[in-house]
């Protein structure tokens, strides 16, 4: 079907738009501000709130933006004297019953009615303190949202995402006029695991975040742009933190992975980031127990081991066991290691079959049945075995028969299915490194642990599940004493004899793009805040 | 207060000017000795009467069932210049109130007392003492908290320092003052 495009003018631009879009749309899309409540880009129009009034020449009364489709040789104002004062008046309405809780309230500083109220409204109330409609407030919507009924403008954006993109329809408007009041039917808990969204879109602070609540003051947050970690479909996100402290992940539009949504999951995965067991120095076994130390002293040991091993049984008594957990850097740095510093070719990064699950849905909306950011760029690095090489169970197994007697693993792997040969293989080994970002069970077996920062303190790429790279960025500086996987690679080829410089992620990226073939002729620009795909 | 200076504008210095010069300093030396009338002093003994306006350690004001006035908004942690203020904020049992400060402490060392947190606050919860004193033996002590600073004023009998709202202490705070008062809006206009 072929879309025409259509002529409009907004505010004496002149704009080209397909047909059939409606005139906020084209505005939103054209750096032109609207002000608007109900609508949203990914939910149905409704056409409630009526803030976003325009005037368009020709017509006897102002429409709602959202809900006017453009025509040719339209021409719209949305900045003119009548549509100011439509706004005031609308702004006055929607404030009529709205209580005065800014400074108890968890959105004051990101609500669209103090914004809106500053830029269109300022209007001294006519309503006295004692004659507002009071309201429900406090209610406990389960283990993600409170609600408060009282602040509640009425735009209808949380139940069209019930609605529309969970389809589980928990909330609805009961009663009438200006008693009408949002709610679930008796109270009862909004159980999906995409619930902690409405509270991204409500406008205002009527339904709040219930782990959020009181922890922090939006405008003290400063936002990062990042990619989720918790699953390959990799959908955008905002880290929220300060002073070296996370205390919210909230999705980042992105059309074309995950509109403007997060899974609950992936939401509440940023604890781990803040933990209190997190890995902060280098560990080298002693005995029973494994000991800080410093990081010269750490990777002396693994180089000296190593060396030891390479020189008695020659190289391919060393495996690399990669993990999708980390950046395409990392990835890419890490076959460098085994492959130019140690000298051999026995690696793999499937643990647990995740090449397999990683394009498989976990439910009908976004999550995947692989649990890691990064398994394709794992498979475009090519970290896998190849005619016939061994895999991680091929490894281990080997280990277990003592002909590999190093492992370097760039993660614990706990979660590999037969536990009885991992534990008879670690048991055996000579020499196990590895990196961990929390001090956890899977450590017990290494002889030496090197601190790995989270994807909140680095910078890099991931590849989702359908090859698109997408770039995460550092929040703040790594926890203690641990550093990013790359930075780590690129210390131990140093100290194995192999002349490089990689000050940054950036450069590793420019170098991974220029040697790798998936990756040819992408840049970080390229790539920008919405991903490239690897093209087939 | 009279006045113990005097300017005395002299336009060329000849011998006599230095005599006058010193006639100054013995006349105030004789008022001090023997007409016992000072200009300095004896601090701690006696101490002076500040100004109504005076900017010293804070105070948190109560509602009359004892609980603090502060909702928790931390906007004068926000304004503050020293980023001396820590706040906390908890659930309030009544959810009319909703919210409520489960910890509040100021670091007084830090504290420049510039008085913008007393301006900041929406309920009159922060207020300034005429309460300077301040030395401590360690730094710790000189981070008043919580309960310190709602039982000051009632513990040392300090007055009341700045505090630009009107309303006694203990009254029904901006909010309840300016419906006392029948303002009901904002008065901000364009
Ligand atoms: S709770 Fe929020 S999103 Fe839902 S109708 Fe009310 S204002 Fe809109
Ligand atoms: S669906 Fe996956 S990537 Fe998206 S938020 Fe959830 S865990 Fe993260
Ligand atoms: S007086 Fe000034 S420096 Fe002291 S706490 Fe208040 S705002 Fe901060
Ligand atoms: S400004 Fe007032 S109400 Fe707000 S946190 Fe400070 S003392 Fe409490």
């Amino acid at each position: 079907m072929k879309t025409y495009m259509v002529k409009i003018t907004i505010d004496g631009k002149e704009l080209e738009v397909p047909e059939g879009t409606v005139i906020i749309q084209a505005a939103l899309e054209n750096d032109i501000h609207i002000p608007h409540y109900c609508y949203h880009p990914d939910l149905s129009i409704d056409g409630n709130c009526r803030m976003c009034l325009v005037e368009v020449e020709g017509m006897p009364k102002l429409p709602i933006a959202c809900a006017t489709p453009v025509a040719d040789g339209m021409v719209v104002h949305t900045k003119n004297e009548n549509v100011t004062k439509a706004q005031e008046s609308v702004m006055e309405f929607l404030l009529i019953n709205h209580p005065i809780d800014c400074p108890i309230c968890d959105q004051a500083g990101e609500c669209g009615l103090q914004d809106y109220y500053m830029n269109h409204g300022l209007h001294n109330s006519r309503i006295g303190l004692r004659e507002k409609v009071l309201k429900r407030k406090v209610i406990d919507l389960g283990e993600m949202i409170v609600l408060d009924t009282e602040r509640c403008i009425l735009c209808s954006r949380c139940i069209r995402f019930f609605d529309e993109v969970t389809h589980t329809g928990e909330l609805q408007f009961y009663k009438r006029g200006d008693r009408t009041e949002i709610g679930t039917y008796k109270d009862q808990p909004i159980d999906n695991s995409y619930s902690g969204n409405v509270v991204d879109i409500c406008p205002v602070g009527a339904l709040t975040s219930k782990d959020f609540r009181f922890k922090q003051r939006v405008w003290f947050l400063k936002g990062t742009k990042s990619v989720c970690p918790t699953c390959s479909t990799g959908c955008n996100i905002r880290i929220d933190h300060t002073k070296g402290v996370v205390f919210r992940l909230v999705p980042r539009r992105n059309p074309e992975v995950n509109k403007s949504w997060m899974c609950d999951k992936g939401r509440m995965a940023y604890p781990l980031i803040n933990g209190e067991n997190r890995l902060k120095y280098p560990m080298i076994r002693n005995g029973e127990n494994l000991e800080p130390s410093p990081w010269e002293e750490a990777l002396d040991r693994v180089v000296k081991e190593l060396k030891k091993i390479k020189e008695e049984s020659g190289p391919e008594a060393i495996a690399g066991i990669a993990s999708p957990q980390g950046t395409n850097e990392d990835l890419f740095l890490f076959k460098k290691w085994i492959r130019e510093g140690i000298g051999t070719s026995l690696m793999d990064f499937r643990v647990n079959d995740e090449d397999k699950k990683v394009r498989e849905m976990e439910d009908s909306i976004l999550r995947r049945k692989d649990e890691n950011p990064n398994t394709r760029g794992a498979l475009a690095l090519d970290l896998v075995p190849k005619n016939g090489g061994l895999d991680t169970k091929g490894i281990l197994t080997a280990v277990k028969e003592g002909k590999i007697k190093g492992l370097y693993l760039q993660r614990p792997i706990d979660h590999f299915p037969d536990k009885t040969l991992l534990k008879e293989a670690l048991e055996k080994a000579e020499f196990v490194v590895m990196h961990a970002t929390h001090n956890g069970e899977g450590m017990r077996a290494a002889h030496v642990v090197l601190p790995s920062c989270t994807y909140a303190e680095k910078d890099g790429t991931f590849t989702n599940y359908e090859d698109r790279v997408q770039q995460i960025h550092r929040a703040f500086p790594p926890i203690g004493e641990s550093r990013p996987d790359w930075e780590i690679f690129r210390d131990l080829l140093v100290h194995f004899g192999v002349s490089l410089s990689f000050p940054t992620a950036q450069d590793v990226f420019l170098q991974l793009s220029k040697e790798e073939r998936a990756f040819q002729g992408m840049t970080l620009k390229g790539i920008g805040d919405l991903g490239r795909r690897i093209s087939s | 207060m009279e006045s113990y200076v005097k300017v005395v504008k002299v336009e060329k210095v000849g011998p006599l000017d230095t005599l006058r010069g010193l006639w100054v300093t013995l006349s105030n030396f004789f008022r001090t000795i023997f007409l016992r009338n000072r200009v300095t002093i004896q601090y701690p003994e006696e101490e002076r009467d500040y100004s109504e306006r005076f900017r010293g350690v804070h105070i948190l004001t109560k509602h009359e069932d004892g609980t603090p006035k502060c909702t928790a908004c931390f906007l004068c942690a926000t304004i503050c210049p020293a980023d001396c203020i820590h706040i906390e904020a908890g659930e309030h049992p009544n959810n009319r109130v909703e919210k409520i400060p489960t910890r509040f402490d100021i670091d007084m060392l830090r504290c420049v007392f510039c008085g913008y947190c007393v301006d900041a606050c929406p309920e009159e919860a922060i207020i300034m003492s005429k309460e300077y004193d301040l030395a401590t033996d360690t730094r710790e002590e000189s981070i008043f908290t919580m309960e310190m600073l709602l039982n000051r004023a009632d513990k040392l009998g300090f007055d009341n320092g700045y505090r630009p709202h009107f309303g006694p202490l203990g009254g029904g705070g901006t909010r309840g003052k300016m419906e006392e008062a029948g303002i009901t809006g904002t008065t901000r206009k364009k």
